[in-house]
């Protein structure tokens, strides 16, 4: 177990010399082979440990008696695997994508800062561990935001956004620990874990904690860094940073709620199931109707990580009720965290690859990319079938699990669970059907159709190595859907769940609740069906005389314009108008009126954006108070050195008359 | 008279030596003149560390000894001299508080750093050793140089002038330390003053650069860096 550990560790400072010492031509193949070898470290250590072994690596700190001990478990070691192998497919993306600043030295040494950070967190066996790898994460992936900051006033800002937030989760995280700690009188989770659930400090805890790892995680209303962070960080790093990273929220989640405080009050169930919901539909509601392409797959982020802590809310919330159920809400959770990963993965490197050719991330100026990008588009397709959750992918096996937990929960005996089932199928029907549309936006307005830009029209297809990245990523997705029993056995095995196996060609059993779902069964039974019909119309359609379409009066039509298709924005207008109150766009119509005659329209512009509603109501206000605090103080902090010095030896005086009377 | 009895005497020679050279900074204008204290405050330093070597009979502390002599005793001073040379302007000009009210400054500083160190002085004479005996009546003497270093830093506008509070304030940070830990480990006391010798040839350099660029090194023209 020792051995992956100190690789990794080995592999990311090998990476970063290289990032900082090899030439400019040659940087990016060096570094990203150590970094990916940093990922093939952490990955390998996820295996083991999920497979069982145990053992710790203890380094030794600058601090006397105080040691970093790092011993992940099976659960950590799930999360491990996650981020090793989206980090591996991450660093092979970056060495064909990375070029002019994003592959500049500091860019280099920060991704595997970043991923390192990243595999240690699940990894760490105690607090001083776990925080120092949280810091490296967080660290890491803020220079990856800032890549662009000298060009982008945006990018400044996103980063801004981030590096705030991130701080304040850490507080938040840090206090939560503190508190726990002060209880037990331990740093080291094992013994953390002997505080008492039910006591008022514990709720204390898993507050400050929820709300840390929450923000981490994305979920609603503490998500606001996410849909400017992903957009503005280069493509590789809002790959890693919305495949892996978030989940280092979820496993903080899990590790408060399994490890450290299991058998807690219901109401924290309760808030978990609610913030999930929350997360799910409004995270959906706004990739829906998002066209800027990054921007909707980091508001999907959000959605399914609201899926993932919903799915861990129904679990806690049904194991005094449902053994059998609730163990199953459990696996879908980690079937959600797998299945996200890949196909946020593969979705996120597709946009970056379409950003390389095109220039763009706006659908609107986005179209006909099946016909350059056929690699892309394929990988991006499978990614999208998966976020849409239909057979076969991962994603479906997830869904397909978590809403078998929650219908096999009934006749529960509590109010409070009677209530929050039906309410919970409610949102994720609601969700599934919505990501659906989400996806085909995106799908469908970026490939298919007629290019709507120059830059779309005269895209080339990027190289070979990010089409790797991309396609290997897009194959695990179908991989995860089409065989789900060995990978459902394995994370059923991660947390300790019984009565999960294979069935047929890779299916799954769930003994708990009677149930088998066999994909490739599935998918030829499907095929049997539908192929005499496809046959049977062939054969038709041959007996019907052939006929040649020729407008005889082309009504407009021997002028179309790329103009003329559909856009994202006027795909998503229906669903804008049922959810207005939701979402509360701002549209503007602009009428230029020909100067001769106030009837007759020169031009008419039509614009609307979406803003976060949530952030202008909730996050605005309290911004604007700590401005006009921050203005208070900038009275007193007027640049002079001098007077600063005098501040501080001025207290210094103060507090020895005081210490001295 | 005994080995004691010379480290005694030389412990007390050295401490007043510090503070009044401590003194002196403060009532000096001219940075030539600074320089030239803190060299012998830096020998007052070293000698300092010679009567802790021998109370304690600690070979290594002899070497720390010679270590404080090479940097704070001779290279620090002449980095600060060279300074100096290279600005060009040896006066400080513009003090915030004249030379008289400096003095009554640090008169106020020492009272209050006797008042303030009683109890680490009854803290450590419980230890014994060293420590326990008249090293531990001299601990005031460390803090009254933090003190006064801080007032020169803050009393000054030229950089190198606030470079000569910073070494101040060190010396008697270093100062604290030696009394109260009968000692400092070779390895620290090196770190520790090779940093020193750092920030030293940085502010150095800055502030003839600073002259170049600006003429007159007045710190306070540097506001603009804020929000």
């Amino acid at each position: 177990m020792t051995a992956p550990l100190v690789a990794q560790l080995a592999l990311a400072l090998v990476a970063v010399l290289a990032a900082v010492a090899a030439p400019d031509r040659i940087r990016g193949a060096v570094a990203g082979t150590a970094t990916l070898a940093t990922a093939a470290a952490g990955a390998w250590a996820g295996v083991l440990a999920l497979g069982g072994a145990t053992g710790a690596l203890e380094v030794p700190s600058a601090l006397p008696g105080v040691v970093l001990r790092l011993a992940p478990d099976r659960l950590g070691g799930l999360f491990m695997l996650v981020a090793g192998v989206v980090g591996a497919a991450v660093a092979v993306y970056a060495i064909g994508y990375a070029h002019g600043v994003t592959a500049s030295r500091t860019q280099w040494a920060a991704l595997p800062v970043f991923l390192l950070g990243m595999q240690l967190v699940p990894a760490a066996g105690d607090l001083v561990a776990f925080l120092l790898a949280w810091e490296l994460m967080a660290g890491g992936s803020t220079v990856l935001v800032l890549a662009e900051h000298s060009r982008r006033a945006q990018t400044r800002e996103a980063a801004l956004w981030y590096a705030v937030t991130t701080h304040l989760s850490m507080l938040a995280i840090l206090g939560g620990f503190a508190v726990l700690a002060a209880q037990t009188g331990a740093t080291d989770f094992a013994g953390l874990a002997a505080a008492d659930p039910r006591s008022a400090a514990a709720s204390l805890a898993f507050v400050l904690l929820a709300v840390g790892f929450g923000t981490k995680a994305g979920v609603v209303p503490l998500h606001v860094w996410l849909p400017r962070a992903h957009p503005e960080a280069p493509s590789h790093a809002s790959a890693a940073m919305s495949a892996a990273m978030v989940k280092m929220g979820v496993y903080g989640l899990l590790l408060v709620t399994l490890r450290l405080l299991p058998g807690g009050p219901t109401w924290w169930a309760a808030v978990l199931v609610g913030v999930g919901a929350l997360s799910a539909v409004y995270g959906i509601l706004q990739a829906a109707v998002a066209s800027d392409l990054k921007r909707l797959l980091a508001y999907s982020t959000s959605e399914n990580v609201g899926l993932i802590v919903l799915a861990l809310g129904m679990a806690l919330l049904l194991r005094d009720e449902a053994d059998a159920p609730a163990s199953l809400a459990l696996l879908a959770c980690l079937l959600l965290v797998v299945s996200h990963a890949a196909f946020k993965t593969t979705l996120f490197l597709g946009a970056g690859a379409v950003l390389r050719a095109t220039g763009e991330r706006d659908l609107d100026r986005l179209g006909g990319l099946a016909h350059r990008m056929p690699w892309t588009t394929a990988a991006f397709g499978l990614g999208a079938l998966g976020a849409a959750a239909l057979p076969v992918t991962g994603g479906f096996v997830a869904e397909w699990t978590l809403l078998q937990a929650m219908i096999h929960a009934a006749e529960p005996g509590e109010r409070v669970v009677a209530a929050t089932v039906p309410l919970a199928l409610g949102v994720i029907a609601l969700t599934a059907g919505l990501a659906l549309l989400t996806f085909v936006k995106a799908f469908g307005i970026a490939f298919l159709a007629r290019p709507r830009s120059l830059g779309a029209e005269t895209a080339r297809e990027v190289p070979v190595g990010m089409r790797v990245a991309m396609v290997a990523s897009g194959v695990a997705v179908v991989g995860l859907g089409v065989a789900p029993g060995p990978v459902a056995a394995g994370l059923a095995q991660a947390v300790g769940v019984d009565g999960v196996g294979s069935a047929g060609l890779g299916g799954v059993t769930l003994d708990g609740v009677g149930a088998v779902l066999d994909p490739v069964a599935l998918a030829v039974l499907s095929v049997a069906v539908v192929l005499p019909a496809i046959v049977a119309s062939a054969v038709l359609a041959r007996r019907r005389p052939r006929t040649v379409g020729a407008p005889a009066w082309g009504c407009g039509r021997i002028r179309t314009s790329p103009r003329m298709q559909y856009t994202a924005t006027s795909y998503a207008e229906p669903l804008m108008r049922v959810f207005d109150d939701a979402l509360q766009p701002t549209r503007d119509i602009e009428v230029t009126h020909v100067a001769e005659s106030q009837y007759l329209a020169d031009r008419v512009q039509y614009s609307q954006r979406v803003d976060d509603v949530v952030e202008v109501r909730l996050y605005a206000p309290v911004i604007r108070v700590a401005d006009r605090v921050a203005d208070a103080a900038r009275r007193v902090q007027n640049g002079s050195i001098t007077r600063y010095l005098a501040f501080a030896f001025a207290a210094l005086v103060v507090v020895l008359v005081v210490v001295s009377r | 008279m005994s080995l004691d009895g010379l480290a005694t005497q030389l412990l007390a020679l050295s401490t007043g030596a510090l503070l009044l050279t401590a003194a002196l900074l403060v009532w000096r204008r001219s940075l030539a003149a600074a320089a030239r204290l803190l060299a012998v405050q830096g020998v007052a330093l070293a000698a300092l560390v010679v009567s802790i070597a021998a109370a304690e009979r600690d070979a290594e502390l002899l070497g720390v000894a010679a270590v404080v002599l090479a940097l704070k005793g001779v290279v620090i001073p002449l980095v600060l001299g060279r300074g100096v040379r290279a600005t060009g302007v040896d006066r400080e000009n513009a003090l915030r508080v004249n030379p008289t009210s400096g003095l009554v400054g640090v008169t106020l500083l020492a009272t209050l750093a006797y008042l303030v160190s009683r109890p680490i002085t009854q803290a450590t004479a419980g230890i014994g050793g060293t420590a326990a005996g008249p090293a531990a009546f001299a601990v005031p003497v460390g803090l009254t140089m933090v003190l006064v270093g801080l007032l020169l830093v803050v009393t000054r506008r030229r950089a190198l002038s606030q470079l000569v509070g910073f070494l101040v304030l060190d010396n008697g940070i270093a100062t604290v330390a030696f009394l109260t830990a009968a000692g400092v480990p070779f390895v620290v006391e090196l770190g520790v003053s090779l940093d020193v010798l750092l920030v030293a040839l940085i502010l150095a350099v800055l502030s003839g650069r600073l002259h170049a660029a600006l003429g007159a090194v007045s710190v306070d023209e540097l506001n603009e860096l804020r929000d």
